[in-house]
């Protein structure tokens, strides 16, 4: 057990490691320095910010130097903000990603597993047809289609909604409306399905033959097992909301990482695009761990080490 | 012997059939191969259908549509910007209609909604809200403060002409010369959502075949080899899927920083075939027990041949719907860069970059976001339709009899 951990962490490491050398070397081939301007700066300035930055060392030196920050949680200075280090830009946008990931999550399972639940209940009943079209519907919906009409009809005609910005507890709707769209409608249809599957089974049967509460079959016996597929999908879909509200971020100008990570990428500024994507990444591969370890715990029958998918 | 035994038995009312007629009622039907039996069964959904159509005609949009369309995607036409698709006209002459845009330029149309010019703004009276223009030597007076008020008694604009003023638009026409309105440098919307559908569809399109050359070989090899090779390749694989690969696609545009087509249909194959080779490696694990692959191996066929000619062809139902999959979230990949600006350059523009554009002029001009926006949700739709029929049809354990 404690061997499986170990070797699941040792492999997240190395996927981090493999990470954080090919960005580095990516970032190293892109033409033009950090310091290209439109107006081109005096040679003079130019050596003096590569001396400060280090930047004149060899690029293995570099390497190592940059391996060593990233092993001291340090991802170094921004070139284009300056004064700031990457640490201080992603603490001042994790809160927002933070915040608003969560309550997208809270309404992923809150609404997503309800309305499947009810859907694979009244199967073929009208609710069902309406659930379902709802989430055809979501799932081939962009999440800054979804966003941009929510502005456009929602926010922008009532005036108590924010449009932009996190102020009040209100303004969380829109962003995480926009930003769980896609899941929400994944899992509701996943949670249908997998419903309907184990309404089938024998075990079900059997206990509505010993005289259960309808109330008991389902909460009790259906869900418990309906339910291994859809936390599947949930744990890396987490991770997948926490890091993927780039978009979202930018149309309701929340200040958040994501949003930082686009503005680095239009002024190309280097160290922050490394450091964000190994953050980024960082985040993905630890929630994804944190999920797999939990969901051994959960299901007795996943066996530990061997993989279902050979 | 049996002639004569046939001869005794025979009854007036009857008579012998020839030989050569009697193999006819032996019924032969012509056996029914995997292909044949899925498309028989794709037409019996009903929902896959409507996707299959939704597909054609998207294409057939994209590919045939800028034939008939009277203005190329570059076409400018400075007098007529932000025009909507359908506007309120205000009688001014015989057969002169008026219709104030947004930007409060008057444009002249005629009944049917064609826009004929633009009109010479004389004089702006901001405080009083009147502006001046002229036509025809005379003089528009348009009076637009009910507009800005909360209680405007339910007229919008007042139009003086000729001492005549009308509060009331005449009527409300569709735009004739541009039917989708047009764009902040009067774009025709219609043109460029069809240039639009090309560019988004053949980055999906060949974005996928990329995907699915790379996964596939790259599948077949490992699942072909087993043993050290495999465990290796399955590994990178593994490391590549824990990756946010939208982090990298957007890397990878930043790198190469050149926003041509090439460059999103590069990154975009380079990206996302991990799926396409996991799925092939497992066909290929099941397939190269088979006797037929055993037999080839005996009489030396090469592992190029086994591949290409055996495990290939036989996983090739699961391997379309996957693609089928493929390249819907391609189009949303594509507009997702293209909504954060990575995408294709001016003055080419895919759904993506049509849908960033409208984003801040959303509240007056909502119908350029509306246009792009609805061309991906369909695409997407209809690809997600035919997707999942696909899956049932092709898929031997969903069979029904």
């Amino acid at each position: 057990m404690i061997g499986y951990y170990l070797k699941r962490i040792v492999s997240a490491l190395f996927t981090l490691f493999i990470i954080a050398t090919l960005t580095f070397f990516m970032m190293r081939a892109i033409p033009g320095g950090p310091f290209t301007r439109e107006k081109p700066l005096p040679p003079q300035i130019i050596a003096q910010l590569n001396a400060k930055y280090n930047l004149d060392d060899p690029v293995i030196v570099q390497y190592f130097n940059y391996m060593k920050g990233i092993a001291t949680f340090d991802l170094g200075p921004s070139f284009k903000e300056l004064g700031l280090t990457v640490n201080d830009l992603i603490r001042q946008g994790f809160p927002g990603s933070m915040k608003v990931g969560f309550v997208a999550v809270m309404f992923i399972i809150l609404f997503g597993i309800p309305l499947g639940i009810i859907s694979a209940l009244k199967q073929n009943k009208a609710i069902d047809h309406v659930v379902m079209v709802m989430a055809t519907i979501g799932v081939t919906v962009p999440s800054f289609v979804v966003a941009t009409l929510y502005i456009y009809f929602i926010s922008s005609r009532i005036s108590w909604i924010p449009i932009t910005g996190l102020s009040n507890p209100l303004a969380y709707i829109g962003p995480a409306i926009a930003l769980s769209g896609y899941s929400l409608s994944y899992v509701a249809r996943l949670t249908r399905s997998s419903m309907l599957e184990v309404l089938r089974q024998d075990y079900i049967r059997t206990a509505r033959a010993n005289g259960l509460s309808e109330f008991r079959v389902i909460g009790k016996h259906a869900l418990k097992n309906a339910m291994i597929p859809v936390i599947t999908y949930v744990g890396p879909m987490i991770a997948a909301i926490l890091t993927g509200s780039f978009v979202v971020e930018r149309i309701f100008s929340i200040n958040g990482i994501g949003r930082y990570f686009v503005e680095s990428v239009n002024n190309r500024d280097y160290t922050v695009i490394i450091g964000m994507t190994v953050f980024y990444s960082a985040l993905y591969i630890v929630m994804v761990l944190l999920v797999d370890i939990g969901y051994s715990l959960i299901d007795p029958r996943i066996k530990l080490g061997r993989k279902s998918g050979d | 012997m049996a002639e004569r035994v046939v001869t005794r038995m025979r009854n007036p009312d009857f008579e012998l059939v020839e030989s050569s007629k009697k193999m006819n009622k032996e019924q032969t039907r012509r056996s029914l191969t995997y292909w044949k039996d899925a498309w028989r069964r794709l037409k019996n959904n009903r929902l896959a259908m409507v996707g299959l159509a939704g597909v054609i005609l998207i294409i057939l949009f994209g590919v045939i549509g800028p034939w008939f369309s009277p203005y190329s995607y570059s076409d400018q036409d400075n007098r007529f910007t932000n025009i909507p698709p359908r506007f309120e006209i205000y009688a001014i002459a015989d057969d002169g209609y008026v219709f104030l845009s947004s930007q409060y330029n008057l444009i002249l149309v005629n009944e049917k909604g064609e826009l004929l010019d633009k009109l010479v703004r004389t004089n702006m009276d901001a405080i009083n809200k009147i502006y001046t223009y002229d036509y025809e030597g005379e003089e528009i007076e348009v009076d637009f403060k009910n507009r800005l008020l909360e209680d405007d008694g339910g007229v919008d604009i007042k139009v003086t002409y000729k001492n005549v003023t009308s509060i009331y638009p005449t009527k409300t026409v569709s735009n004739k010369t541009f039917p989708w309105g047009t764009d902040n440098l009067g774009r025709d919307m219609l043109t460029r959502i069809m240039f639009g559908a090309r560019i988004s569809l053949t980055v999906a399109f060949v974005a996928t075949l990329v995907n699915l050359i790379i996964g596939v070989t790259y599948g077949a090899i490992s699942g072909l080899e087993g043993g050290t090779a495999d465990d290796i390749m399955m590994r990178s694989v593994d490391v590549i899927n824990s990756i946010p690969l939208v982090l990298y696609v957007i890397l990878l545009m930043v790198i190469i920083d050149d926003q041509g087509l090439w460059t999103i249909i590069i990154t975009l194959g380079s990206v996302y075939w991990v799926g396409m080779a996991r799925l092939v490696r497992g066909q290929v694990l099941g397939l190269k027990e088979q006797e037929y692959v055993l037999a080839a191996r005996t009489i030396g066929v090469s592992k190029a041949k086994i591949i290409s000619k055996h495990l290939i062809p036989n996983a090739m139902g699961p391997i379309i719907v996957s693609m089928t999959m493929m390249i819907p979230s391609a189009v949303f990949t594509e507009a997702f860069l293209s909504f954060i600006g990575l995408g294709v350059s001016a003055p080419m523009a895919s759904w993506g970059t049509l849908a960033n554009d409208a984003l801040a002029g959303l509240s007056t001009y909502p119908y350029q976001l509306f246009a792009p926006s609805i061309a991906i949700a369909l695409t997407m739709l209809s690809f997600n339709f035919l997707g999942d029929g696909l899956r049932s049809a092709l898929d031997p354990r969903l069979r029904k009899g």
